[in-house]
């Protein structure tokens, strides 16, 4: 296998095969993306409810912990103790006063402080610390905060802008749509790992038409479909997406004509699944947002969730869904909520598909890396659409990409 | 009212008729060990210990495990695979009235060309009651360890 040439061709409608494959791509991607100027999605406030409350998780390669403070506010830090370098916390979720290392027991609050290290003063006159040695030089490494109706974001950058204009207003509008500043409720977490490039899963919501054909399901009863009334908005950098859609019918028409996984004769013996009750203002019954770099936020009818992208070198991710309702949600729509949850996941009627063929995906291009994939359906440019029988998001998405990494 | 030796080999029956009945591809039978009112769900176990109901997959009525099952068969997209049921001993408790039962499992996955590997290990945990002279699992939760689960879980387990 040559060289990848490691350029990109002309245009945004062909995408080279080797920055899903490539291990020094990877490894320029986790410096200017996840460890460069981005918010990167770590968790929602419920999983943290109380003082003490903690969550591990992960940016790029890096293992973090998100933890609540006496005072109430959310702290993300790095989970490596200044003196040695110990991965402090094992736990994925807990509660601790403060955090410890267990090697030497260096101690620090719950924003990261240096508190206590044994010997400092030494014993009986011998050893200890140095006069100069200070305490507040060598806390863990801190990440800039934000948290917005619940959703709580990190950066390990200086340079990374304001939350607000980073997702701009657009995208803002979608995110507070479904987190609206009522208290969430965790219903729950599942988790998988793919073999196929972290792009990939972006790529998969973003494109819009992929739904009308693998998936059997969506297709027959219309839950999203390339005929529904729907648009495709991106923000300003291209990098984040809102895909917006109204549920079609089971009906043939010029576009199920064309799908071979349409069968109108389907009937679910059980129809409580797609008891769907309309929650939000406008008619969209699925809203799907990829938030650049590391998540997605959903709602599919009344299943809400997101799903944080951790990527596992370049030829693996991991997807870590998180499933949430509203604390004001009665026990029907609680319920509602768990049953079309079916839908989503690691064993999702809809979503099985997508792990299954991304990982095709990867096991086709991984031996040709100088090849690359076409992304012409609704033209070469990267506009925002009406419809989605397009590949416009990915153009969009791949305009800001090759910003990003300077390709 | 006790669970005499005889019932208990007819729970051990039970267990391992399921894990076949999935192992050798006849998923139309999977929804017959359940009783007309019943609950089957797959749970992370993080998700068990802290009290959250969210299933990896959640069926509560026949009519559902039916649509799972045709979800299964005919609507879902995955490559060709061979499943292994590694059952435990079933240890019960309870009444002949109201089983409950708890075993252990690990299933191997082989994907056409692959190596075998583990998808999940866990317990399944049951409430069996006898319906039409027949025992049938009113509950069956299936509470998995596996963190990462390995892509999909493509049949019921």
């Amino acid at each position: 296998m040559g060289e990848a040439p490691l350029s990109w061709p002309d245009g945004n409608d062909r995408v080279p095969y080797w920055i899903y494959t490539d291990q020094g791509n990877y490894e320029r991607e986790l410096e200017k993306i996840f460890y460069g100027p981005v918010w990167n999605y770590v968790g929602l406030e419920c999983e943290i409810l109380n003082p003490g409350d903690f969550k591990r998780t992960q940016i790029g390669d890096q293992s973090i912990i998100v933890v609540r403070d006496a005072e109430g506010g959310v702290n993300a830090l790095v989970n490596r103790c200044a003196h040695r370098g110990v991965k402090i916390c094992e736990q994925d979720k807990g509660s601790f006063s403060e955090i410890m290392c267990p090697y030497h027991q260096w101690t620090y609050d719950l924003k990261g402080n240096l508190q206590g290290v044994p010997f400092h003063r030494g014993v009986k006159g011998n050893g200890g610390m140095p006069a100069d040695f200070s305490m507040a030089d060598n806390g863990l490494d801190v990440l800039k905060v934000h948290v917005r109706n619940g959703g709580i974001f990190a950066t390990m950058s200086d340079k990374t802008p304001p939350f607000e204009t980073y997702m701009g207003n657009r995208i803002l509008g979608y995110y507070d749509r479904e987190l609206d500043g009522r208290s969430l409720s965790l219903l729950g977490h599942s988790r998988q790992r793919i073999g196929a490039n972290w792009k990939l899963m972006l790529e998969n919501i973003k494109d819009t038409h992929h739904a009308s054909l693998l998936h059997v399901f969506f297709v027959t009863f219309g839950l999203f479909r390339v005929d529904n009334d729907s648009r495709v908005e991106m923000d300003d950098t291209g990098l984040h997406t809102a895909l917006s859609s109204i549920r079609g019918k089971q009906e043939l028409n010029d576009g199920t004509a064309q799908m071979r996984s349409f069968d109108s004769n389907l009937a679910l013996n059980d129809p409580s699944l797609l008891d769907v009750v309309r929650e939000f203002d406008g008619d969209q019954t699925v809203v799907m947002q990829t938030l650049w770099p590391n998540v997605i936020l959903q709602q599919q009818s009344n299943t809400l969730a997101t799903r944080q992208i951790v990527p596992k070198g370049p030829n693996s991710f991991e997807l870590h869904w998180t499933f949430f309702g509203y604390e004001d949600d009665d026990e029907e729509m609680t319920a509602r909520r768990l049953r079309q949850a079916n839908l989503m996941g690691p064993a999702g009627l809809v979503s099985m598909d997508d792990g299954q063929i991304l990982e095709r995906t990867q096991e086709g291009i991984l031996a040709h890396p100088n090849e690359q994939g076409v992304v012409e359906l609704g033209g070469r440019g990267t506009d925002d659409t009406d419809h989605m029988v397009t590949e416009v998001a990915l153009r969009a998405f791949y305009k800001g990409y090759r910003n990003v990494m300077g390709l | 009212m006790t669970i005499t030796p005889e019932l208990r080999s007819e729970i051990a029956d039970l267990a391992n008729a399921y894990a076949l009945a999935i192992d050798d591809g006849e998923l139309d039978r999977w929804p017959r060990f359940f009783a007309s009112d019943c609950l089957y769900k797959i749970i992370a176990k993080e998700n068990f210990d802290s009290g959250l109901p969210l299933g990896l997959l959640m069926c509560d009525s026949q009519g559902m495990l039916q649509d799972r099952m045709e979800a299964f068969s005919k609507l879902n997209v995955f490559g060709p695979r061979s499943w292994r049921h590694m059952l435990g001993a079933v240890y019960t408790t309870g009444s002949e009235k109201e089983i409950s039962a708890r075993t252990n499992f690990v299933i191997f996955e082989t994907l056409a060309g692959k190596d075998t590997h583990i998808l999940c290990a866990g317990e399944y945990r049951d409430i069996i009651i006898r319906e039409h002279g027949a025992l049938k699992f009113r509950e069956r939760l299936c509470v998995y360890d596996t963190t990462m689960i390995p892509n999909s879980i493509v049949r019921p387990i």
